[in-house]
């Protein structure tokens, strides 16, 4: 309901009248110029359009090629194209050709050709690394495609780290991404659509999905969605992720985020869409649900017990790491009754020396262990260790001597911030940490009962989240037809089912004679 | 394969009827049982749920002739405007009155037994905020959540059983027909209405997937529930033997706080996230229950606004009375023995109206065409 | 938009108000001061009695690198009050922090106190307070429990908690103590139709002669013990008749009494026999019971008949008559003969005991009785409480022989001595 109001607020306050010129400083007037037969006057629109000669790695190379018996130039940024390229397949070709009647397309040997008619693609183009070829008396230009862009190179996974398993990462330019990905699916189906998204700055973001079996109109949503957004600037996913996502502020993820490329497979496999953008090292997979988050290849790699194995613990310590330092909260404050009395007279004895209430502490020690989490982060790999053994002697021995917190506290708040770890993905991972410090408060309010309403709240919460139209905790909830693999994964060979909440074409992965 | 918008299927429907049936078990239900039939209250609720298979027979039958109507759509169709809509604001007041006597008695077990010095309003409150936000959030994702957390509450509550059947004495179960063969039956038909919930699940028949669903769902869940409640009413015996059983308001609280796990000599505050959990699925259900049934006497299309209404009448009438262990166990008493002979009448009337208004034929015309 | 903002606004002002108002129920662990035991007396003003708290100190034996202080592990406070409930105030006149029974394991009973027939007034406030568990012990002292508090010294076991709880919890295993706690009590003072044993302890040693006619016949205090431990002696039991202590048996009574008892479960019972090939030695032997017992219930002309058969299962331990069991089978069967006939003399004489005396039965009879009566009306007419005294009892045990010990064989006395 309270939706229905925001939305008749946002709606009387939307009236400003569209702008003229959306972006300032492009110079649309000029770029939707045609191109004139005169080269001269070409080069003179090019020479304001790109601030020739300020612009000191946009190259103009004027020749004249003796077999058309013309003038031509060569327009080009030489940090973004391949330089040797143009020499030998474009400068080369031309200049050496003495026949006048071939066309330009059959004389250079680069790798693609096409005509453009009006400055603003041509600029894209040459924007994008491409080379701009004018001859004089043809009122049209030629693109010639030679980009490359400086990048690093593959490298292994930061984050998401397997034992067993491939070690390669996405990087930041979008063709390697796009060759890691062929290489896993060798399928002509797997489809990367493009759209540009960003005025200013001319990103495109890349669509993947395998036609024939992702959803057709989950693919028309998202396009619909990018093609809508009109900002000046989106540089990389990161910032794409929250113009996509439904609910900002909700506390839990809905895309996914990884660098894994066999990560990103096995999810366009299964019906799943990915975006990929230039400058991200990662890519962004939808929709997400909440076995997304949780689930980390490995499971898949390893046999199917040492799978399970691990997938246990992961649960396991996302509850420890959830509930732990609450728990300790509500039990030693409002249910003493519980704890066996040997360890109630320990805690009672520890507690006896301390100034703060058990609250206090655990929030003094949870916000000392996020800032050491912080700074680990961010701190310089030469002082790095010092740091660690600098925040463990503080925030253990002396803090403990000197009676400001007793040694139990220590063990909940490290015990719950190590399971944090746990969780390998990123978003999920603030999610809970978040959520960590909700429960503490809540404890502290109504002990276990304020636990236990602020948790059936939540779950209430999760279930009714959905993530471009799939519920978070898909295939859990809402009972679809799946390969089962929620909690714990089955063998390989039996998880024969696509996710049925994807609404694929082709619900099975395999055929039931294997 | 698809899943259409707002429907729930079998499993959650099981498991809604499993919770909001079974938690039952946990309250005061079998202290009035025990009141009657002493030891043999157990004998006493499988005779119910014997007595009360009729009802419900009879009430999916009707349904079966009327596959997309709601409970209330049924009445007016077979009773005319006039009674049908007095029949279901009478239905209405009944349920908000039992569920306003059991919102009372679950925060009075909260209070007394968990947290004695807090005030309960505050309680109450919080306890109808996280139904209500349950309850708005839509039928679909209570019975998702249902379904999600029903394995860890039933295995739980299983533990407790265990516990308790070897701390007890299975010989307290003897003399095996109680305080008498006759006042097993009294106790039977008095509180045969434990199962009138099921009465008002038909508000929601038309939500589940298939007719089939619906039907398999509820024998099944019937079974489940009478299972349930006489396994507990027999663990409570054995443990405490039939004077105390009797005496004590909230046996199943005093179950959990008298077995010993092992090391831990008070494992309450294991087993009590677990019924709150399960409490708050139950009057989510409820509540939700309780705003169809509202939205289809005022004809409010989009009943989930009056959702927020309901809870609060219900928070204002349950903090009302004055001394709430003992008042409301009475209220309990009589709503129950009122209510027994409305779900025990009820369906028979209504299958024998659609019998006569020959709806049957109907359907079995539209078979066959 | 605005609105909305507001809103948020508003609601965390709410918490924020409620979460300093409130946590109604909140106490910090070192705010409480935990009441190990309950000690109740009796006091000359009708309807007050004396009320003992035995308070433990957490920092004893907390901290496991040394450290400790030199506060002594428990306080003892003893005040006159109406109930143990609303004493809980009172005793902060003394008592700096606030009591909790929420480590109450024993409640100690003096047996003045548990004579009085009010006795039943005062135990039901334990029923309806939240914090004491129904799993908490009763113990009847021979004197006053205040001064069973503070002469109660371990040596080892200095912390009380612990003290009682392995204490009891040893007491129970052996069956010198019998295995029931509060739950048990109002269970068999509202079913009003067994006797209920409560545990038996004291400080006070009394003086008698030396040796015992056998080793279990004796009362918790009636035992000599020779170096420097001034524990306190559970042994034996104390009868309550609905609700009212009506007399005690000693530590061998109380294990007959588990024997015949169908609830109770024997754990290490060592005792020792009348060795039939030499009067003058006991032979030393370990007891279990394989299956519950099992009883068959007529009535004969207006009398109950009940016959009774404990299966036994019997290790023997020890052999000073170094009669060589190995190598003579027909000894076994001597051994077994005299064993079963001199348990059966002994239960029959306990439950005769129990009949002429407190006329009730301490072993929960009437429950496999109960399975012979269809309803509880028919129960409660047949007035079991009533027709035991004038009931038939007969008892039979089946003994089956278990190990011999490590070494079965034993050299003859003869070769030895030669």
């Amino acid at each position: 309901m309270l939706k229905e109001m925001l939305r008749l607020f946002k709606k009387q306050q939307n009236q400003e009248p569209p702008a003229k010129d959306k972006v300032v400083g492009e110079r649309t007037d000029l770029k939707e110029q045609q191109f004139s037969s005169n080269l001269q006057e070409n080069l003179s629109v090019i020479r304001t359009l790109y601030s020739i000669p300020d612009n000191k790695d946009v190259k103009l190379r004027e020749m004249y090629l003796e077999g058309f018996n013309k003038n031509a130039a060569l327009v080009f940024i030489s940090t973004i194209t391949d330089v040797k390229s143009i020499e030998e397949n474009i400068l080369k070709p031309l200049v050496e050709n003495t026949s006048a009647n071939k066309k330009v397309k059959d004389i250079v040997s680069i790798q693609m050709v096409h005509e453009v008619g009006i400055f603003k693609d041509a600029v894209k183009d040459m924007n994008k690394g491409n080379a701009l070829l004018l001859l004089d008396g043809e009122a049209k230009a030629y693109i010639l495609d030679c980009p490359d862009f400086q990048s690093r190179a593959i490298e292994k996974p930061e984050t998401e780290v397997l034992i067993k398993g491939p070690k390669e990462a996405f990087n930041e330019k979008v063709v390697a991404n796009i060759s890691l990905l062929r290489k896993k699916i060798k399928n002509e189906n797997l489809i990367f659509e493009s759209i540009e998204v960003s005025q200013r700055s001319h990103n495109d973001v890349f669509i993947v999905y395998i036609r024939g079996l992702a959803n057709e109109k989950l693919v028309d949503n998202i396009k619909e969605r990018l093609g809508s957004l009109e900002v000046n600037a989106i540089q990389n996913l990161s910032l794409l992720e929250e113009y996509i996502e439904e609910r900002n502020y909700s506390l839990f993820p809905s895309v996914l985020t990884t660098e894994r490329p066999d990560r990103a497979a096995s999810f366009l496999e299964d019906g799943y869409i990915a975006l990929l953008m230039d400058n991200s090292p990662d890519s962004l997979i939808l929709p997400a649900t909440f076995w997304a988050f949780f689930h980390s290849p490995e499971d898949h790699y390893l046999k199917i017990h040492y799978g399970n194995f691990t997938r246990a613990l992961r649960m396991v310590a996302l509850f420890i790491t959830i509930f732990t330092s609450a728990i300790y909260i509500a039990i030693t404050t409002f249910h003493a009754e519980m704890i066996p009395p040997d360890l109630l007279l320990a805690i009672a004895s520890s507690r006896e020396r301390v100034p703060f209430p058990a609250v206090i502490e655990i929030l003094i020690m949870e916000t000392a262990f996020e800032l050491i989490r912080e700074a680990g982060l961010r701190v310089p790999s030469p002082i790095g260790p010092t740091i660690g053994i600098v925040g463990a002697l503080i925030l253990g021995q002396a803090a403990v001597e000197a009676n400001i917190i007793s040694p139990i506290v220590i063990i909940v708040v490290a015990l719950g911030g190590l399971s944090s770890f746990a969780v390998s993905d990123l978003s999920l991972n603030f999610a809970v940490r978040l959520i960590r410090f909700a429960f503490i408060l809540c404890a502290a309010m109504i002990g276990i009962y304020g636990m236990t309403a602020f948790f059936a709240a939540g779950i209430f919460y999760l279930v009714s989240l959905k993530s471009f139209g799939v519920p978070y905790l898909a295939p859990l909830s809402p009972n679809y037809k799946s390969s089962k693999d929620t909690i714990f994964r089955r063998l390989v060979k039996n998880e024969k089912l696509r996710p049925g909440f994807l609404k694929t074409s082709d619900s099975q992965k395999k055929s039931d004679g294997a | 394969m698809k899943q259409n918008k707002g429907k729930i299927g079998i499993k959650e429907y099981i498991a809604i009827i499993a919770l909001t049936v079974g938690t039952k078990l946990s309250d005061d239900t079998p202290s009035i049982i025990f009141e009657n039939a002493r030891n043999a209250g157990w004998i006493a609720v499988l005779l119910m749920g014997a007595m009360a298979i009729i009802p419900i027979i009879l009430l999916i039958k009707v349904f079966s002739a009327h596959p997309d109507k709601n409970l209330h759509e049924v009445i007016i169709h077979l009773f005319g405007r006039f009674f049908g809509n007095i029949l279901s604001i009478a239905l209405l007041l009944a349920g908000v009155a039992s569920v306003t006597v059991d919102t009372g008695t679950y925060v009075d077990i909260i209070g007394t037994m968990y947290f004695t010095k807090t005030p309960t309003s505050i309680i109450y409150m919080v306890l109808m905020l996280v139904c209500a936000y349950g309850a708005k959030r839509g039928i679909e994702q209570i019975a998702s959540v249902a379904w999600v957390l029903i394995p860890y509450l039933k295995i739980t509550l299983f533990i407790a059983f265990l516990v308790s059947f070897n701390s007890g004495h299975f010989d307290f179960i003897f003399p095996i027909w109680g305080e008498g063969k006759m006042e097993i039956v009294k106790s039977s038909i008095k509180n045969v209405s434990i199962f009138s919930d099921f009465l008002f699940i038909g508000l929601i028949a038309p939500l589940v997937v298939s007719f089939k669903d619906f039907k398999k769902g509820t024998i099944i869940g019937l079974f489940i529930v009478v299972f349930e409640i006489s396994l507990a009413l027999i663990s409570y015996v054995m443990l405490f033997d039939y004077t105390t059983a009797e005496l004590l308001n909230y046996p199943f609280h005093e179950t959990i706080r008298y077995i010993e796990i092992g090391f831990l000599p008070n494992v309450e505050t294991l087993f009590f996230p677990f019924w709150l959990v399960a409490t708050f699925i139950r009057f989510s259900f409820y509540l939700y229950l309780s705003a169809i049934l509202l939205g289809g006497i005022l004809k409010i299309e989009e009943f989930e606004y009056l959702i927020p209404l309901i809870t609060i009448i219900i928070l204002l009438l349950g903090l009302a009375p004055d001394s709430p262990s003992i008042y409301l166990y009475i209220m309990r008493q009589k709503l129950l023995m009122l209510l027994s002979p409305a779900f025990l009448c009820l369906p028979p009337l209504m299958w024998l109206i659609a019998k006569i208004r020959g709806d049957f034929k109907n359907e079995a015309v539209q078979e066959s065409s | 938009m605005r609105q909305y903002k507001n809103l948020v606004k508003v609601l965390i002002l709410v918490c924020i108000v409620l979460s300093m108002a409130g946590c109604w129920d909140k106490t910090e662990l070192d705010e409480k001061a935990y009441v190990i035991g309950l000690g109740l007396d009796t006091h000359e003003k009708a309807g007050k009695i004396k009320v003992t708290y035995l308070i433990a100190n957490p920092e004893v034996g907390s901290q496991q690198s040394g450290g400790g202080t030199n506060e002594p592990p428990q306080e003892i406070v003893t005040f006159v009050a109406n109930d143990f409930i609303s004493s809980r105030n009172t005793a902060n006149t003394v008592i700096s922090k606030e009591i909790s029974y929420d480590l109450l394991s024993v409640i100690i009973v003096s047996e003045e106190l548990a004579r009085k027939p009010d006795f039943v007034r005062v135990m039901y406030s334990a029923a309806k307070d939240r914090e004491i568990k129904r799993s908490a012990e009763l113990i009847v002292t021979k004197e006053k429990a205040e001064k069973f508090i503070t002469d109660n010294k371990p040596t080892l076991e200095t912390r009380p908690h612990k003290f009682f709880e392995v204490k009891i919890g040893r007491g129970k295993e052996t069956g010198m103590i019998p295995d029931t706690d509060l739950n048990d009590f109002f269970q068999v003072s509202e079913s009003d139709s067994d006797l209920f044993l409560g545990i038996y302890a004291t400080t006070e040693t009394e003086e008698g002669d030396e040796g015992a006619a056998s080793d279990d016949d004796f009362m918790a205090g009636e035992i000599h013990f020779g170096g420097k431990e001034k524990a306190a002696q559970f042994a034996g039991a104390a009868v309550f008749k609905e609700g009212m202590m009506i007399g005690k048996i000693t530590g061998e009574e109380t294990r007959i009494s588990s024997l015949l008892d169908n609830t109770w479960e024997l754990q290490d019972f060592i005792t020792a026999f009348q060795d039939p090939f030499d009067g003058q030695y006991r032979i030393s032997a370990r007891l279990a019971k394989p299956r519950k017992n099992t009883y068959q219930f007529k009535q004969q002309s207006g009398r109950p008949v009940i016959d009774i058969k404990v299966p036994m299962y019997i290790e023997i331990l020890s052999d000073p008559s170094l009669v060589n069991f190995s190598k003579n089978e027909e000894k076994i069967v001597e051994l077994k003969k005299s064993l079963t006939t001199s348990m059966e003399e002994h239960l029959t004489q306990y439950i005769k005991y129990t009949q002429e005396e407190f006329k009730g039965d301490t072993f929960h009879l009437s429950i496999p009785i109960r399975k012979n009566f269809a309803t509880l009306k028919e129960f409660r007419e047949f007035d079991w409480m009533k027709s035991y005294p004038d009931a038939e009892i007969n008892v039979s045990v089946d003994i089956r022989f278990g190990e011999f010990g490590r070494q079965t064989k034993l050299p003859s006395l003869q070769e030895l001595r030669d």
